[in-house]
């Protein structure tokens, strides 16, 4: 959830003074923070395990205070900047060094970051896959000591269901493939040359995902050493598949390029731990749901239903037996920020009537709630999730 | 339809641009004439190209590898054609909305948009409505292309049409909208003449607005 809306929740249920600041856990999104009284207050009953660095690999550990454009009183990484451009934009540094080249901006007013594409040259005689495995590397003792303590603290001290996410699990995710954590990226950078590659470059894809496949099974091993089965379900990819109206890569270059690895990556999971694999993938996918099945995914998030060719019941009755649904609560992009109270309260009932029965449904929006979302329809979303979201689901 | 320009729509359509340029050259040392490689070859392979989008066969990749390509080609051609023929599909100004910086999909509009024909100018990332009505008004424009990804940046359409019709442009200048969390009925709403859900169909879209 965007860290306005939270903040925005917290004030009006009286949860904090007013102007008191909320942790931004992820500083490229801009989300908030959902501290216990917040998670009790809505019903929400897992958690996130945290992470030492953030997506520019800025030390999560120290804080101090800030104002987004928009006005909400923030916590960001001491390591975050925040000084503006004359024309308004706040840039972001790798590793929050200022010497370096900005990897991300925001817009003047705007809400999160957007990566600056540091695509350097490119020559394909030179192309080395090396270039793009800087950020695949093996996890540090520091880093695992981090998670072992993390997962002990949030087990021992919560009720809730842990998620964890150690990176490096997911293949080819645009999201990370201009590498703003890096100083200075060498390799495939940019969005555009990464979805060329696929079809251009695929032996340098393959051979990339084989390198960095290795390193994620490594860790992976070392991941659960140091955690064990405390998380119910590991966040393996984050690669979107699907674009509002048609899935963005071809069927044939998921299966060639994609599906090996992921394949690889989940038979760890399902032979060494007890944890369920988690996806996510946007948009208009239905046409891939199959090979995600037999990929071995268990959880598919975030299940954007008004995407073509998602249609709910038709996706629970094809892949309710396979699939947990992990989303699908509250379309975001109209209902949420635009709908009325009323006109919420009923998708959450019948979004629940469609994906509960059986089980295997996690509620929560479909993707982040952005910002700027009435108070009143967040009130609306959790009230009618209060209200409907228990088992048995009686009568809806 | 001779080898030569066919080799170009094969290679096009398969996005191999050091083919493209070498075959566009040799149809030029052939004596054909660029407008005829220009529309007889690389509109028509992007045509095809739309066409395989649409049947579910092409993707992002392929259809940015073609692009692409047909880009490589008009190059060729572009010091060789006349203004008219430059001008003929009409020029269009497209760019993210004030405030957005995503512009895969834009990108991709203003690609596939050039390679039907039209004359594009990219505006970029994060277009106020005065950047988009000066565009409009220095290139004398027929077409505003607008896209946006969020939520929280779509209403700037809405001030940017305002904006194009206190400026007197509401009558030169058509406007189509597009991004993940638009509707057609949200296009009418806030006033464009259309609205496409996916690149292939901004293509078609703009053909009916101006062509």
């Amino acid at each position: 959830m965007h860290v306005s809306s939270v903040y925005a929740l917290r004030q009006h249920l009286g949860l904090d003074e007013p102007g008191e600041p909320v942790k931004v856990t992820n500083i490229y999104q801009m989300l908030g923070e959902i501290r216990p009284d917040l998670a009790e207050a809505l019903g929400v009953d897992v958690i996130p395990l945290p992470r030492p660095k953030n997506s520019f690999g800025i030390d999560n550990r120290d804080r101090k205070e800030w104002t987004t454009p928009n006005g909400t009183p923030v916590l960001v990484p001491g390591g975050f900047n925040t000084d503006p451009e004359p024309d308004g934009y706040i840039l972001m540094y790798p590793q929050g060094d200022t010497e370096a080249a900005p990897s991300g901006r925001m817009p003047n007013g705007g809400y999160y970051f957007d990566a600056i594409e540091r695509q350097p040259p490119l020559d394909d005689e030179a192309l080395k896959v090396e270039d793009n495995l800087e950020e695949f590397g093996p996890l540090s003792e520091e880093e695992l000591d981090f998670y072992r303590r993390e997962a002990e603290r949030l087990y021992t001290e919560t009720d809730m269901a842990i998620v964890a996410n150690m990176g490096g699990t997911g293949f080819g995710d645009v999201a990370h493939v201009p590498g703003v954590q890096l100083k200075d990226p060498q390799g495939i950078r940019s969005v555009e040359e990464w979805y060329l590659s696929l079809v251009k470059r695929p032996d340098f894809v393959r051979e990339l995902f084989e390198r960095q496949c290795a390193t994620a099974l490594n860790n992976l091993e070392r991941f659960h050493e140091a955690i064990g089965d405390r998380v119910v379900a590991l966040f393996v990819s984050g690669t979107d598949f699907g674009g509002q109206e048609n899935l963005l890569i071809a069927p044939r270059t998921y299966r060639e390029l994609f599906k090996p690895f992921h394949r690889r990556i989940n038979d760890w999971i399902h032979e060494h731990t007890s944890w369920k694999s988690f996806m996510h993938t946007d948009g208009s996918v239905s046409r891939l749901l199959p090979d995600f099945v037999e990929a071995g995914f268990d959880i598919l998030n975030p299940v954007q239903w008004t995407a073509k060719g998602m249609n709910p019941t038709e996706l629970k009755e094809r892949f309710g037996a396979e699939f947990t649904f992990w989303g699908a609560g509250i379309d975001t992009q109209k209902t949420l920020p635009f709908g009325t109270p009323d006109e919420i309260r009923e998708e959450v009932r019948r979004q629940i009537e469609t994906f509960g029965p059986g089980g295997g449904f996690v509620f929560a929006s479909v993707h982040n709630v952005q910002a700027e979302v009435p108070v009143e329809n967040l009130l609306a979303l959790f009230e009618a999730f209060r209200a409907y979201g228990r088992y048995p689901l009686g009568d809806l | 339809m001779n080898e030569t320009l066919k080799r170009i729509v094969d290679h096009v359509i398969a996005g191999r641009i050091p083919s493209v340029q070498e075959a566009v050259r040799t149809a030029l040392d052939e004596g054909e004439e660029p407008e005829s490689i220009l529309h007889e070859a690389l509109i028509r392979a992007m045509t095809e190209v739309g066409q395989l989008y649409e049947d579910g066969e092409y993707f992002v990749p392929e259809m940015l590898a073609a692009a692409q390509a047909m880009k490589t080609g008009l190059n060729e051609l572009r010091p060789l054609l006349g203004d008219a023929e430059m001008e003929a599909a009409g020029r269009v100004v497209t760019g993210t909305v004030k405030g957005d910086l995503h512009d895969i999909g834009k990108n991709l509009v203003t690609m596939m948009l050039e390679g039907a024909g039209f004359n594009v100018v990219d505006m970029g990332t994060d277009v106020s409505p005065d950047e988009f009505v000066e565009a409009v008004q220095s290139h004398d424009a027929k077409l505003v292309g607008m896209s946006a990804l969020l939520t929280t940046t779509m209403e700037a359409m809405e001030s940017t049409i305002k904006t194009l019709r206190e400026a007197g442009l509401g009558d030169t200048v058509k406007v189509m909208v597009g991004g993940a969390p638009l509707t057609a009925a949200y296009a009418a709403e806030i006033g464009a003449d259309g609205y496409a859900p996916d690149a292939n169909q901004a293509v078609k879209l703009a053909k009916k607005l101006i062509g």
